[in-house]
This record gives C-alpha cells, sequence and structure tokens, in this order.
C-alpha cells in the first residue's frame, strides 16, 4: 500500500549523478519536509514526483500506480507545484496566472467560469492576497509572487502540494502565515511535501523529516525525534547546539552566539 | 477595403464601384455601361490581390504571435525556425530552375518546411531536457544561416541578365503576381491556421510561464508546442509562396496587438489577425497607388513598419516589461 512514494531513485544531469537510490515514502495526509544543504537534489527529487524529469532507474508510485502510467493532466488534478521561482514573460494579471490552474478542469474549447474565477479568487484571499487580483503578475514584489503561486496551487484542487521552499521570498510575516496556512491544509486532509532551508520550520510543523546529503537519503522520521544536534551539524557543517524554550519549543543555536560572554 | 478597390492606375470612382457592386452581388440596379473593363478590374485582378493582403497580414500577425508565445519571447518574429530564410531559397530555386509559378510556389513552401525540420533536428542533437526553447531557439538560427547561404548560392549562379533580377524582386514581395486560384488554395490552410492558433490560445497562455510549470499544470507541453509550430510554420511559408518575403508584419502586429488588447492569447491571436490583414491591405495599396511604379511591398512594410514599432514599444508597458 503506498500513497506517494519513490522507489530507489537514481537521477543524473548528462554525467553529473545527483541522487542515488532514493526511497521514500509519503503518507496520506502528512507533511514531509525536506533538509539538506544547497546542491543537493532536493529540487530534482520533486521535479521527479511530479514527472516533471524522468529518473534513471526507480519509480514514482502514486495510488499504487506508477506514476508514468497518468497522463499529465491527472496528476495535475492530483499534484500541485509551486516552483522555486517562476517567469510569467507576458503583462498577466495576478488572477490570470491562478486561473491557469484550472486548465485541466476545462473542455478544450471553454474558457474561465464563473465557479474557475470564485475559486482563484478564494485562492488569493485564503493567502492574504485577494487585493493584488488584478495587478500585474511581472509587477509583483518577489514574496507577492510567491503567494499568488501558492494560491495558483490551491486553485488547483490537488490534494498533495509540492512546494519547492515555499517560505523563500517571504517576509518574516508571511513566513509564519504560510506556515500555518500548511498546518491547516494538512488538518483538511492535503498532503504536503516541501523542502526547506529552516530545520525549526520543520520542528513547527511537525510530520516527516527527510534529510538528503549528497543525493542520497541521510536521515529521516518523525521531525521531533529525527532532527537534533548531531544531524544538523554534519548536515550543513555546522556548529549549532538545539535548546529548548520555556514553551517546549526547539531552537537552534549557533556556537559563536554562545560564546558570547553576555548572552 | 472600398477604396482599396475604386484606387489604382485605373481610378474608379466610389460611386461607380458600390453601383457596379450592387449590380453584381445583390442584382440591383442596371449593368454600368462599361462592365466588362470594371468586372476585370474589379473581381480579376484587384479583390483577390486584396484578399491576399489581407490573408497573408493576418497569417503572418497570428503566427508571429503564437511564436511569440510558444517561445515565451516578445521579441521572436515568424522566421525564428528558418521557414522564411527557407521558403526563399525555396522560391530563387523554383525561379533559377524554370519559368513555372507552380514549380516556384512548391519549392517555396516545401523549402520552408524542410528549414523548420532542419531547425528541430539540430535542436534535438543537443539532447532533449533542460532549456528546451534555447536549444530550438539556436536551431533556428543555424538552419536560417544555412538556406541564407543556400540562397546566396542560387543567386550567384542564377543567369544574372534574366533569372537574379527575378529572384531580387520575389525577395522584395510583391501582390503583383496574384491569381484568383491560387489565393483559393491557399486561403484555407491559411485560415485554418489562424483559427486553430486562436482556439488553442489557452493553452499557448500557459506555456508562458515556462515548461516546467505548464506541464505541471496537466499540459501536454511538446504536443502543444509542435502542433503551434506546426501550424505556424504552414501559415508562414504559404505567405512566402503567394507574396515573397514580407519582413515585420509578424513581429510588430503581435506588439501593437498586445498593447491593445493586453496578452492574452484568446484575443490576442484573433486581434493580431485583424490588424495584420488591415494594415497590411492599407500598406499594399499604398504600394501600388503612392508612384507610378510598384514600390515592392516588403520594403514598405519595413519601412512603415520600424516607425511604428518605435512608437508601438514606447508605451508597450501593457504587453510584456
Amino acid at each position: 500500500m503506498s500513497f506517494y512514494s519513490a522507489k530507489s531513485i537514481s537521477f543524473s544531469y548528462s554525467n553529473k549523478p545527483i541522487l542515488n537510490n532514493v526511497t521514500l515514502d509519503i503518507k496520506e495526509g502528512s507533511i514531509v519536509s525536506l533538509l539538506g544543504p544547497n546542491g543537493t537534489g532536493k529540487s530534482t527529487l520533486m521535479k521527479i514526483f511530479l514527472g516533471l524529469l524522468r529518473p534513471q532507474s526507480g519509480q514514482i508510485i502514486l495510488k499504487n500506480t506508477p506514476l508514468k502510467a497518468y497522463s499529465s493532466k491527472d496528476v495535475s488534478r492530483l499534484v500541485a507545484y509551486v516552483s522555486q521561482s517562476s517567469m510569467v514573460t507576458f503583462a498577466f494579471t495576478a488572477l490570470d496566472v491562478v486561473l491557469m490552474a484550472r486548465v485541466s478542469t476545462q473542455s478544450f474549447f471553454a474558457g474561465a467560469n464563473k465557479r474557475d474565477i470564485d475559486i482563484s479568487i478564494e485562492s488569493l484571499e485564503r493567502l492574504g492576497v485577494g487585493h493584488l487580483a488584478s495587478r500585474v503578475y511581472q509587477t509583483l514584489s518577489g514574496g507577492e509572487k510567491q503567494l499568488v503561486l501558492i494560491a495558483r496551487a490551491l486553485a488547483q484542487e490537488a490534494k498533495i502540494l509540492v512546494m519547492d521552499e515555499p517560505v523563500s521570498g517571504l517576509d518574516y510575516g508571511n513566513q509564519l502565515k504560510l506556515l500555518e496556512i500548511i498546518i491547516e491544509l494538512s488538518s483538511e486532509g492535503y498532503t504536503i511535501l516541501k523542502s526547506t532551508h529552516f530545520p525549526e520550520h520543520a520542528l513547527m510543523l511537525g510530520g516527516d523529516v527527510v534529510a538528503i546529503k549528497e543525493g542520497k537519503v541521510f536521515a529521516s522520521g518523525n521531525s521531533k525525534n529525527t532532527i537534533n544536534e548531531q544531524l544538523i551539524n554534519s548536515l550543513y557543517k555546522t556548529d549549532i547546539c538545539i535548546k529548548q524554550t520555556e514553551c517546549g519549543f526547539p531552537v537552534c543555536i549557533p556556537r559563536f552566539y554562545q560564546n558570547k560572554p553576555t548572552a | 477595403m472600398l477604396i482599396s478597390l475604386s484606387v489604382g492606375r485605373y481610378d474608379i470612382s466610389l460611386g461607380t464601384l458600390i453601383g457596379f457592386l450592387k449590380w453584381k452581388i445583390l442584382g440591383i440596379g442596371v449593368a454600368p455601361s462599361d462592365v466588362d473593363l470594371l468586372s476585370n478590374i474589379i473581381i480579376d485582378i484587384r479583390l483577390p490581390r486584396i484578399i491576399a493582403a489581407i490573408l497573408v497580414g493576418a497569417a503572418l500577425s497570428t503566427a508571429g504571435a503564437a511564436f511569440q508565445a510558444m517561445f515565451v519571447n516578445p521579441l521572436v518574429s515568424p522566421g525564428i525556425l528558418g521557414v522564411l530564410a527557407g521558403a526563399s531559397f525555396g522560391a530563387a530555386l523554383g525561379i533559377m530552375l524554370g519559368d513555372s509559378w507552380i514549380v516556384v510556389q512548391l519549392c517555396a513552401f516545401t523549402f520552408g518546411f524542410a528549414a523548420v525540420i532542419v531547425a528541430l533536428a539540430a535542436a534535438r542533437i543537443y539532447g532533449n531536457t533542460a532549456g528546451k526553447i534555447i536549444l530550438l531557439v539556436l536551431g533556428g538560427v543555424i538552419s536560417s544561416a544555412l538556406f541564407s547561404a543556400l540562397l546566396s548560392v542560387v543567386k550567384f549562379v542564377a543567369d544574372p541578365y534574366n533569372k537574379l533580377p527575378a529572384i531580387v524582386y520575389w525577395l522584395m514581395g510583391s501582390f503583383g503576381a496574384i491569381e484568383k486560384s491560387t489565393i483559393l488554395t491557399v486561403s484555407i490552410p491559411m485560415l485554418i491556421g489562424i483559427i486553430v492558433l486562436s482556439v488553442s490560445g489557452k493553452f499557448l497562455n500557459i506555456l508562458s510561464l515556462g515548461d516546467e510549470e505548464a506541464m505541471a499544470l496537466g499540459i501536454r507541453v511538446s504536443f502543444v508546442r509542435y502542433g503551434a509550430i506546426l501550424m505556424a510554420t504552414m501559415m508562414s511559408a504559404l505567405t512566402v509562396v503567394v507574396a515573397g518575403m514580407i519582413g515585420w508584419i509578424g513581429l510588430i502586429i503581435p506588439h501593437v496587438a498586445r498593447f491593445i488588447v493586453g496578452p492574452d492569447n484568446r484575443i490576442l491571436l484573433p486581434m493580431c489577425a485583424l490588424l495584420g490583414g488591415v494594415f497590411l491591405l492599407i500598406v499594399d495599396t499604398f504600394c501600388r497607388t503612392a508612384m507610378s511604379i510598384e514600390i515592392p511591398i516588403g520594403i514598405a512594410t519595413s519601412l512603415i513598419g520600424i516607425p511604428i514599432f518605435v512608437i508601438a514599444l514606447r508605451g508597450a508597458k501593457k504587453g510584456f516589461s
């Protein structure tokens, strides 16, 4: 029984190996955070999960069926993608961009109907960017663009969200708001696979964590049990310690700060 | 269009023209006294030419806008994959080989397609994965260069007193050699191309997000792109068959249209067809009336098009930035 999983995936760009025999299993309704240094293959793994890249060996299973057996239209109804950077060359409005998510539900000739527009506006509002609907996408700030793209993923109405560093480019307030929305979505039954550079975010969200280093799964499991000083330090070559705050929330504190006499 | 029918080397007053059309189409009124002459000028000479100008303008503009959407680049024009270079070479080769128009037209069409196939094959050599668009553009550059060189070879070996001037005039573009039968044959595929591209506007919109995101939204990217390339190539090659090389329309009109209606290809493509048709009709009417000799339309579109393009770009923030 597997809901959404990678079975011994190996992948290389021309001759540069990126992923080596990666196996990971995502349970329905769970939040899985991918941790790992830059260039370690997190984005590649997510693209393979979406079927945007074909692995040299191994396969992705989606609802007990190999991903290869799905058409891209079928996949788009089950899985939505928020990429790390999106370019929109022509002057589409934010609402136009979100509406594009509805294409897989429309027939060939049909345009957007009332329901499509309602869902798109609702998604924008849920991310707190309803007021940007008629703005030209290109003129938005990086963080606003990111929120519009996440709204697009919601408008796609797929129950699995794959997000490549969704908090990148967001200000502190929007980061926290997005984490809250992710928790909310998870409680509504969404399954979420995301990469992050913040171990603390993985801890805040709970769920599972998969640490990837040099193209291999380095550690995986429940985030509270898996994330510890040793893991973070060997993953990122850092020197931190993890302390519990008064409310029981663990935070990472870098050594250079601990050594400060007045800290 | 009425004005265009009326003006020319033999001026027909608007009143006479309308009277004639009424009699011809609706059967009202009396036949004008010089009915044969009028019929010859209006139905056999001017009308086919006007239809050709509208069709070519519409086809080049729509193809240009579709190429811009699928290559995610507002500076792309219909010649990007080498179709115009290939068709020019084909036409020149046809002129050199014989005197038959049919051969010239077939050669132009065939080599237009051949050039695009060369471009796609060249892109394929470099692989099939990341950066696909840039590889296609590169393939187009290679193919254009190849067929331009071949065109030079044809020009070089062509008989300089007879064939070479014919080739050069062809390449400047003209609607002078239009025949009714040609128009009928090419108008159907051109119209099909314009309609197919226009109804695919929704998918072309999504291609402009980039390949990976379009795929994640459930679009069969290769299918849409190759289908649009096929249509746009067919239309562009046919324009060379009808009227030789006409530059700039495929680049300017999409910009002007985008400036007016915005970037949504579902509206943009029909708008391009409309504007392109009207623009080329005006330019062609100007070409055949402004001076006692006919100005080659390829030259006129460039000379008139460049200032329009400069003005349009000044205010083009609505289209892209």
